[in-house]
């Protein structure tokens, strides 16, 4: 008896979920043909003025959202390889706006594809150069002496070489999302780039900068389904709205890689590939010593645990090398990108940056 | 609904996920040898080799047809960009002067500098 209903009640949700799926079928070759007509939306709207410009160096400064902010702004510095809209995707998914809206003073120093005339710039014109003169940029603009800064992958390594070359200031806290120190735990990586093979003075001197499509195909090489299962999602979820809007600012995103300067991609991959200078206290940045140690200020460091770009190992050592006393590192779930954008970060990766900065921004 | 476990669609999205985590796994620990590293960096020098072989060929092909090459074309986006990023600082530019002379109408929320007087939501006793 009882199993006659259970298999009434089976059948029952069986033809349900045949009818959803018909009608899914149906909403998805309607939406199809709208996703092939139709261009993506465009992330990175926030409002904003581009108050400084040199070569691949752009400094936005983000229109306040509140009559009362912190004191201390804050400088985002954003991976050397990737745009800086994964932070501003769209209302409500944009790390920049909630930052906005709680109160935060926010500028962000993004990349453009460098020129072939900028083939020449090496890790010490971002370090010494770029950073230092978009600091001195938020100073002046915001009056303020004190400035935090937020580096993003390559663009925490960034942050982190020009903390430990600025010991006195005027950086007044560090923040670092997924920033790798240890060089020889970025497995793949270091395959890709072994030195008995890969003859990087080779490709930098026959290419000058590194092209976009050779950066993203190794990256794509990390998880090489990831892309063809993304299609196939795609194609499942495409009646949906919401779903087809976040996938397309992702895929944009992914899709708008950018070159690397050739002499920085040569620096960065003897110094920190082959010779891992960081991690072995070595690196030394236009004849300046960069050790960790030498990083006093207040420092944060959120790392995720399913990373496959740069693995926890890759990551850990920062926190446990810096000079700070005021340190911290999290563990958030989630991966490179889904730890800053998307529906993890705003629950679980924004109210935490929000809770340690607020506190030592005033 | 179905419960999960006779759920077709549940069945096909477990499959799928089983798959990518296989052949990612499996091309992971291919493309961790040594060899796969030799083999790609002798295709990948001989294909950056002739591509750049290539593009100086093409680029000779349209200057003698009198067509724009795509590094050309490139170069005059990225002007139009510069012109349109020199355009943005003006415009920040005369907001700012049209703040500092008392100028009215700030429709678009540029000219209002906010009090850098915030507190942390703590020391606000948990309000913001």
């Amino acid at each position: 008896m009882n199993a006659a209903a259970g298999s009434t009640l089976d059948l029952a949700s069986v033809s349900e979920r045949i009818q959803t799926e018909v009608q899914r079928a149906i909403q998805r070759s309607i939406k199809g043909v709208e996703y092939i007509a139709s261009s993506g939306p465009t992330p990175g709207a926030t409002p904003k003025d581009t108050i400084r410009s040199r070569g691949t160096m752009q400094l936005y400064h983000y229109r306040p959202m509140t009559d009362e902010i912190y004191r201390i702004p804050v400088l985002i510095v954003m991976a050397t390889t990737n745009r800086g809209y994964i932070l501003d995707l769209a209302p409500g998914q944009s790390l920049i706006e909630f930052l906005l809206k709680r109160g935060y003073d926010i500028y962000m120093l993004d990349w453009t594809a460098p020129k072939p005339e900028e083939k020449n710039l090496r890790l010490d014109d971002y370090v010494l150069g770029f950073i230092p003169e978009c600091v001195r940029a938020v100073q002046e603009d915001s009056g303020e002496t004190d400035v935090n800064i937020v580096g993003y992958c390559a663009g925490g390594m960034l942050s982190t070489l020009y903390a430990s070359t600025h010991p006195d200031g005027p950086l007044k806290n560090l923040v670092c999302f997924t920033t790798p120190i240890d060089f020889t735990q970025m497995k793949m990586f270091q395959n890709f780039s072994d030195r008995r093979y890969f003859d990087v003075d080779r490709l930098v001197d026959s290419v000058g900068n590194v092209p976009a499509e050779m950066i993203m195909t190794s990256f794509d090489m990390l998880r090489p389904a990831a892309r063809t299962m993304g299609q196939i999602q795609l194609w499942e979820n495409i009646w949906n709205d919401e779903y087809v809007k976040s996938f397309r600012m992702m895929d944009k995103w992914g899709a708008d890689t950018l070159p690397l300067a050739g002499e920085y991609f040569r620096q960065m991959t003897k110094d920190l590939m082959w010779e891992n200078k960081i991690f072995n206290d070595t690196m030394t940045v236009g004849g300046r010593e960069a050790r960790l140690a030498n990083i006093k200020v207040p420092i944060l460091h959120i790392v995720a645990e399913h990373d496959h770009i740069v693995p926890y190992e890759a990551a850990r050592h920062l926190i446990e090398r810096v000079g700070s006393t005021d340190k911290e590192e999290v563990m958030l779930k989630g991966g490179h990108v889904s730890l800053v954008a998307g529906a993890n970060a705003v629950k679980r990766m924004w109210p935490k940056l929000d809770s340690w900065l607020s506190e030592r921004s005033v | 609904m179905a419960n999960k476990s006779n759920d077709p669609v549940e069945v096909w999205h477990t499959m799928l996920g089983e798959m990518e985590k296989g052949f990612n796994s499996f091309a992971t620990q291919a493309m961790s040898s040594p060899e796969f590293s030799k083999v790609m960096n002798q295709a990948g020098g001989m294909a950056a080799g002739a591509q750049k072989q290539f593009d100086g060929l093409m680029e000779k092909y349209l200057v003698g047809m009198n067509l724009p090459s795509r590094s050309q074309l490139v170069s005059m986006a990225e002007r139009l960009q510069a012109i349109e990023a020199q355009l943005s600082e003006i415009k920040t530019l005369l907001s700012r002067m049209q703040g500092k002379t008392g100028g009215a109408d700030d429709t678009d929320g540029a000219l209002a500098k906010p009090r850098r007087t915030r507190r942390p939501p703590s020391a606000a006793g948990g309000a913001q």
